[in-house]
């Protein structure tokens, strides 16, 4: 599909119109870009207090700061895509339908229900703590926490088929690998600010699951993110060729993958001092946030220079 | 016979007058786009936009050979295609763009949020954002938007938040049986207007008619163009290869790309929700 706009002397022999853009690239800065990175921590999170087991007291903690961040994020990232509405209020025209052949439609509910979800399971957690009263618990069956991961992973993997699902030439020639490498960066995201949050409250146990399962996930996403660049070809090229692959490789394969993974083996196989190991961890987990910020960071801004491409956009990806 | 209206527009006909980009702003109240120097032949518009919905394009061709350097000149007026199948009007997650009566894709301004989805969706680059929009104006509500205007509602615009904005194909028009302002306009009969199998029967012919006189046309659109996209109900007679009008050669309909796109996601959602739920369970 690609080599169709790969044979040497291509650009020669199609003609273009004065190098016009044929397509629209979007006209979406930092806070769409925000909102992807927290939709996917918000996924990753709602794996985690499911996962996280109620008898271990320090894996209870762990609970509760998954179900407490993932509420606040929840309650934070609606305010940072409406601000890129103009008119906030215009957010609840999203609401008077539900669109299954929009993206954009079915993640708004499912952002809603997730909400929901994230609010009643950190009422309990309150509730059980004794900050709020006792019987609010009952605000939020058990059967909650398996709904908020499972609605989690929709939230992680719909802003990537929110791009892939669009006509610009970089986000559709990734339609599998868009979303599946957003889903693995949103567990390596909620894994880094899971045991960043339990290292400042003390909670140490936790660590090393957290690190491991964060290690397979970024695993995963660095697999997921090197095929997609052979896989892409041509259209992959305002995401990783220049100066903006460069940063794609330094941040997000650098700094967010491979150097927290070499910190995460570090902890796991050295026996270090506690508060050594903390900062260690900490770094690592701040390292990993920022990679997974990049990457969005880096798709966004490489669709409006995909988009800039007419030669890019005559043959469409399939 | 379907009931959808559309335009057939003939590009050998064109002399690139530019009346119906002229029509198109009046009727509609669009504001200028300015007075930019391209230096692209005659076009001095570029391409279409939230506020210009008609675009003519002029390509120059120089060809030389033992008898001499041969020129041609090519005009074509762009428009939005009203795809059967349309990118924005899938995309739309406010419900703001719809097929009306005239199965012509309509955006709803008072009910669009301005989320831009539907400008990534659209595989021609047609739909685009007009950035300052004021929702209680009058009738389309881009009067506002006129330059002599700009200044007093500044105020009132500022964060307004804009919507998306395409060709209506004249709703307003055509809910009273008016012709849409540029075909009306158009001197030469290159943009012709009515009912699209009508117009698909003229196209065809049209196309004999210059094979038999030895030039090379064909119609883009009035067959499906593939992709999923299906035939367009505003659809074009070329006589060079599309991208050389800035058409996509190979459309392709964003939302065919769902299955794989979800597949993909569930697939690494299982997969790292097992590996969790190894690391996590007790032994």
């Amino acid at each position: 599909m690609s080599d169709l706009l790969e044979p040497p002397g291509r650009e020669d022999v199609t003609p273009t119109y004065y190098d016009r853009p044929l397509l629209k690239g979007p006209n979406w800065g930092w806070s769409v870009v925000t909102y992807l990175f927290l939709g996917g921590l918000m996924g990753g999170l709602g794996l985690i207090q499911l996962l996280a087991d109620s008898s271990d007291p320090n894996e209870r903690m762990l609970k509760r700061t998954a179900r407490v961040s993932a509420f606040i994020l929840a309650a934070a990232n609606p305010a940072i895509l409406t601000s890129h509405l103009g008119r906030p209020e215009r957010f609840l025209h999203m609401l008077r339908i539900a669109k299954l052949k929009s993206p954009m439609s079915v993640g708004v509910w499912g952002l809603v229900l997730y909400s929901g979800a994230a609010g009643a399971n950190t009422i309990r957690e309150l509730a059980v703590s004794g900050a709020l009263p006792r019987w609010m618990r009952f605000l939020a069956p058990g059967f909650l926490a398996p709904l908020q991961a499972l609605l989690g992973g929709y939230i992680a993997s719909y802003t990537g088929v929110l791009l892939s699902a669009t006509a610009n030439p970089l986000w559709s020639s990734g339609k599998r690998h868009i979303p599946a490498a957003f889903v693995a960066s949103g567990l390596t995201s909620a894994c880094a600010l899971s045991n960043l949050l339990s290292i400042l409250e003390g909670n140490d146990r936790v660590t090393r699951r957290l690190e491991r399962l964060e290690m397979i996930a970024g695993a995963t996403e660095l697999a997921i993110l090197t095929h997609f660049e052979k896989h892409a070809g041509y259209y992959g090229k305002p995401l990783f060729t220049g100066a903006r692959g460069e940063r794609l490789r330094t941040y997000t394969r650098g700094v967010g993958i491979l150097a927290p993974m070499a910190l995460n083996i570090l902890g796991t196989v050295l026996p270090l001092p506690k508060p050594v190991d903390a900062v260690r961890g900490a770094i690592a987990s701040v390292l990993t946030l920022v990679g997974g910020y990049i990457l969005r960071e880096s798709m966004i801004e490489a669709g409006k220079d995909s988009a800039r491409d007419p030669r890019a956009a005559f043959v469409q990806p399939a | 016979m379907s009931q959808a209206t559309g335009f057939f527009t003939d590009t050998t006909l064109c002399i690139g007058c530019k009346a119906c980009e002229v029509a198109c702003k009046q009727w509609n109240e669009l504001p200028s786009d300015g007075f930019e120097f391209t230096g692209d032949s005659y076009d001095n518009t570029s391409e279409l936009s939230g506020t210009t919905w008609r675009h003519v394009a002029f390509i120059e061709q120089n060809t030389a050979d033992e008898a001499g350097v041969h020129s041609r000149w090519l005009m074509s007026s762009d428009v939005c295609k009203h795809c059967t199948n349309a990118g924005c009007l899938e995309a739309c997650p406010t419900g703001a763009i719809i097929r009306n009566e005239f199965e012509s894709v309509f955006i709803q301004p008072d009910i669009c949020n301005g989320c831009g989805y539907c400008v990534v969706s659209c595989p021609f680059g047609v739909v685009d954002l007009i950035e300052k929009f004021d929702p209680h104006g009058s009738r389309y509500n881009l009067a506002s938007l006129v330059e002599a205007r700009r200044e007093e509602n500044k105020t009132a615009l500022q964060g307004s938040g804009g919507i998306a904005g395409k060709c209506t194909l004249c709703y307003d028009r055509q809910k009273v049986g008016f012709v849409p302002a540029c075909a009306k306009a158009c001197p030469t009969d290159s943009i012709q207007f009515g009912n699209v199998d009508e117009l698909r029967e003229r196209a065809r012919k049209r196309v004999d008619t210059l094979t038999e006189r030895g030039v090379a046309a064909q119609l883009y659109g009035a067959d499906d163009v593939g992709g999923g996209v299906g035939p367009l109900n505003a659809f074009f007679l070329l006589t060079d290869r599309p991208e050389t009008y800035n058409l996509p050669t190979a459309p392709v309909l964003p939302s065919t790309r769902q299955p794989a796109a979800y597949t993909a996601a569930a697939v690494t959602v299982l997969g790292l929700a097992l590996a969790g739920w190894m690391i996590f369970r007790n032994e």
